[in-house]
């Protein structure tokens, strides 16, 4: 079946098995390996991407659910800018270990900068629930978050 | 897999009427594609697409009832201003369902559907008294959420059947007292070991009204009507614990699994019960 969407501001059209998993789309058919594959049943969120501006785990959808729609990878994340404030910040605490979780963590952090962006580390926490880290450096994380939501705040 | 594509209600009717073998709704995915990573849906089953369907989306408030489409998701809910209004026990607890990465996908309906024992709405839904309104070739009928299962993840759809709409009564609460607790491992991303939902209003120190729902303690969330009925027009000191304990143990059957076992599980509930009534 033919989907097509807005894949990182492009337009993209595909001919593939509407049931095909949207990871596997974005990994296999277009090369983007930033998302990844962990628990493959939403509850590890490494895989996780926007759809439509909103974080979901991308093994949990089909390709037909980005049909028409407008999905956003790690990749595509990394271009804006907010994306580079928050990789910066994530830098800067050292919030990065193994990395394997990481762009899943950079999307939902990108997602709470976009719709909140408030500098309160309960919303934070909740925000990123969905994403697991299994070095546990949670703490650094939710730093970088901190640290990118007081400076977008104070326009550095 | 067989994929269908039907463009409004009428069609996926005539379509699911047609299918002869097993057939699976697909709306977010959430569970679906689990299911199909099991190999709990199989290459031979049928997979009807419903996620863009017009008919089955939307919050509706009426004059006395507040309508909202199957395909709502958890995110909607979190975000309507209706269910705060109404419903704020159900508000309230949203959050802590699955985790924001599921809640934008994962419908009530399809949380309804799937009907899993430890589906974390429905023993909210239940003490709300929900009703769900079904949509199928010959027509709608509204039946009552209390009574919609048959068995584990069985209820009585009929063939080509879905879940249009859940409705709830604005003045499901009234100003009642409310309690909900889902107790699991962590607070976020977790199953649930148990889950008891209650409504319940006191008059001259005697209980008038009282609504108990539990999850993840029989083969499918469920009303305790036995607990609910030895516990109206009682006082809170006339409450005899051994007597609750006997009754509760007919209610409910729990099972042991790798979450926690039935001893715990049965014991957590009449905690939570015990927590209600204030003993």
């Amino acid at each position: 079946m033919e989907i097509k969407f807005k894949l990182n501001r492009k337009d993209v059209v595909i001919d593939v098995d509407p049931m095909k998993r949207l990871l596997d789309v974005l990994r296999e058919d277009f090369h983007l390996m930033g998302s990844k594959e962990g628990c493959g049943e939403g509850e590890c969120g490494a895989c996780t991407v926007l759809l439509d501006n909103k974080p979901i785990t991308s093994c949990t959808a089909n390709a037909i659910h980005a049909n028409g729609k407008e999905i956003l990878t790690a990749e595509g994340i990394s271009e804006e800018p907010e994306g580079k404030l928050l990789i910066k910040c994530f830098d800067e605490a050292n919030a990065v270990q193994c990395g394997f979780c990481f762009p899943g963590f950079l999307v939902s952090s990108y997602s709470y900068l976009q719709n909140d962006g408030e500098k309160n580390l309960d919303k934070i926490k909740t925000a990123l629930s969905g994403n697991i880290c299994r070095c546990t450096g949670y703490q650094k994380i939710f730093e970088g978050v901190m640290m990118a939501c007081d400076e977008k705040e104070n326009g550095e | 897999m067989n994929f269908f594509n039907p463009k409004n209600l009428k069609e996926l009717h005539s379509i699911a009427d047609k299918i002869d073998g097993k057939y699976y709704y697909l709306a977010g995915g959430t569970d679906i594609n689990v299911q199909i990573k099991h190999e709990m849906i199989g290459k031979d089953d049928n997979i009807i697409y419903i996620n863009e369907l017009s008919e089955l989306k939307g919050i509706i408030e009426e004059e006395d009832e507040i309508i909202l489409g199957s395909l709502t998701t958890f995110t909607q809910l979190l975000k309507s201003e209706l269910m705060q209004k109404y419903f704020p026990i159900l508000a309230e607890n949203l959050q802590n369902f699955a985790s924001p990465l599921l809640q934008t996908t994962a419908t009530i309906g399809g949380n309804i559907a799937n009907g899993s024992p430890t589906a974390d709405i429905i023993p909210l839904l239940l003490v709300l008294d929900a009703k769900l309104i079904l949509s199928g070739a010959n027509g709608e009928r509204t039946v009552m959420l209390n009574g919609f299962y048959t068995g584990y993840k069985k209820n009585f759809l009929a063939k080509g059947e879905i879940i249009k709409s859940i409705v709830i009564n604005k003045n499901a609460l009234n100003g009642a007292n409310t309690f909900y607790k889902k107790v699991g491992a962590r607070k976020t991303l977790t199953i649930a070991k148990v889950s008891l939902a209650a409504i319940w209003e006191m008059e001259n120190s005697k209980i008038k009204r009282i609504c108990l729902a539990a999850g993840s303690l029989n083969e499918y969330a469920r009303r305790l009507p036995l607990v609910e009925q030895y516990l109206l027009n009682k006082k809170k000191t006339e409450v005899d614990l051994k007597k609750l304990e006997e009754i509760l143990k007919q209610e409910v059957t729990p099972i042991s699994d790798l979450r926690s076992d039935r001893e715990y599980r049965f014991q957590v509930c009449l905690n939570l019960i015990k927590e209600i009534i204030e003993i």
